[in-house]
């Protein structure tokens, strides 16, 4: 249903229910505005920026040599994952309270959580080559690179319970109660290495007393926060727009579609 | 200049890889988010995307 194509084939004189539903041309674009755009533009920038201090600019690390520069990648990552699971979170609560329950904040937190899904990927990618660098190994059973993996895993999950069927409002407080459960995980990944002894190691930039970054690198992780975070706002609009699409589309999909083959035949 | 120092760097490969892996990841997302919003703006009218 929601991939129909209904403007194929359609006559150049139809009438104006029809144009309306005309393909969206470079200038009003599906998904973007005037603030995506600029936003866009500051995360292509702060990429670019992210890659000259990162691979270039950044020194190599005393301890961990040059393998320190997959750490602006590996903390980016894990920072806008751990963010994009929080505001599933509170987007999810935002939806059960009684007062709103807009399809709008369901909508936010589905989209919060596909793309906290990517970066936690991408982390899990990141430390496995770091793991490899540092430890020998790509993988070890360590309790934060566990605890990690299970907390994907979960959200995974998450993805799989809103694509279960059911009306808009059911896949909400359904997908709602499982993103409020699973956002308990987060602080046992972050406290692991407390909790546990293990081989990953502890915070290195917040606990300045064990150690003193250098100035680039530290500039280079605040570039690498900046453009993960542009990057997670960027795709987390254009996702919810598309899913917004996507429902309306399944709401009232056949309606448009008798509507826009009546105005084609002149009905 | 800068661009060769890359090139004498230790674990280059395990590097590159990371970065390469992590912006291919996210183009791919983002192109597939344009492509998808692009298809499904073409079947609904203007009332249904207030945004624009």
């Amino acid at each position: 249903m929601t991939d129909m194509q209904l403007t194929a084939g359609q006559p150049a004189n139809a009438n104006a229910t029809a144009e309306s539903f005309s393909k969206p041309t470079a200038k009003t674009s599906a998904t973007g505005t005037p603030f995506t755009r600029i936003l866009g533009i500051a995360t292509v920038v702060s990429m670019a920026l992210l890659v000259l201090f990162g691979l270039f600019l950044s020194p190599e690390d005393v301890v961990q040599g040059e393998s320190v520069r997959i750490l602006y990648i590996h903390v980016g990552t894990v920072w806008v994952a751990y963010v994009a699971f929080g505001v599933t979170a509170l987007s999810s609560l935002a939806f059960l309270w009684k007062r709103t329950t807009s399809l709008t904040w369901d909508r936010i937190a589905g989209a919060s959580a596909e793309v906290g899904v990517l970066f936690m990927a991408l982390t899990l990618f990141a430390g496995a080559i770091w793991g490899r660098l540092a430890w020998g190994k790509f993988w070890v059973w360590d309790a934060r690179v566990t605890t990690t993996a299970f907390l994907f895993i979960t959200y995974i999950g998450y993805l799989a319970v809103r694509g279960l069927g059911g009306s808009h409002q059911q896949r909400g407080r359904r997908s709602a109660v499982v993103a409020l459960l699973a956002v308990l995980e987060i602080p046992l990944v972050h406290f692991s290495v407390k909790l546990w002894r293990g081989l990953h190691q502890d915070s290195s930039v917040a606990d300045t007393t064990k150690v003193k970054l250098h100035d680039l690198m530290l500039f280079s992780l605040f570039i690498s926060l900046i453009a993960f975070t542009l990057l997670f706002v960027w795709l987390v609009m254009h996702r919810q727009r598309v899913l917004a699409m996507q429902d309306a589309l399944e709401d009232k999909g056949l309606d448009y579609a008798l509507e826009q083959r009546r105005s084609e035949g002149g009905l | 200049m800068a661009a060769l120092g890359i090139v004498g760097m230790e674990d280059v490969g395990f590097i590159l890889a990371t970065y390469i892996a992590t912006f291919v990841g996210s183009i791919a997302l983002a192109v597939y988010y344009l492509r998808r919003g692009r298809r499904l703006a073409a079947q609904l009218p203007p009332d249904d995307k207030p945004w624009a």
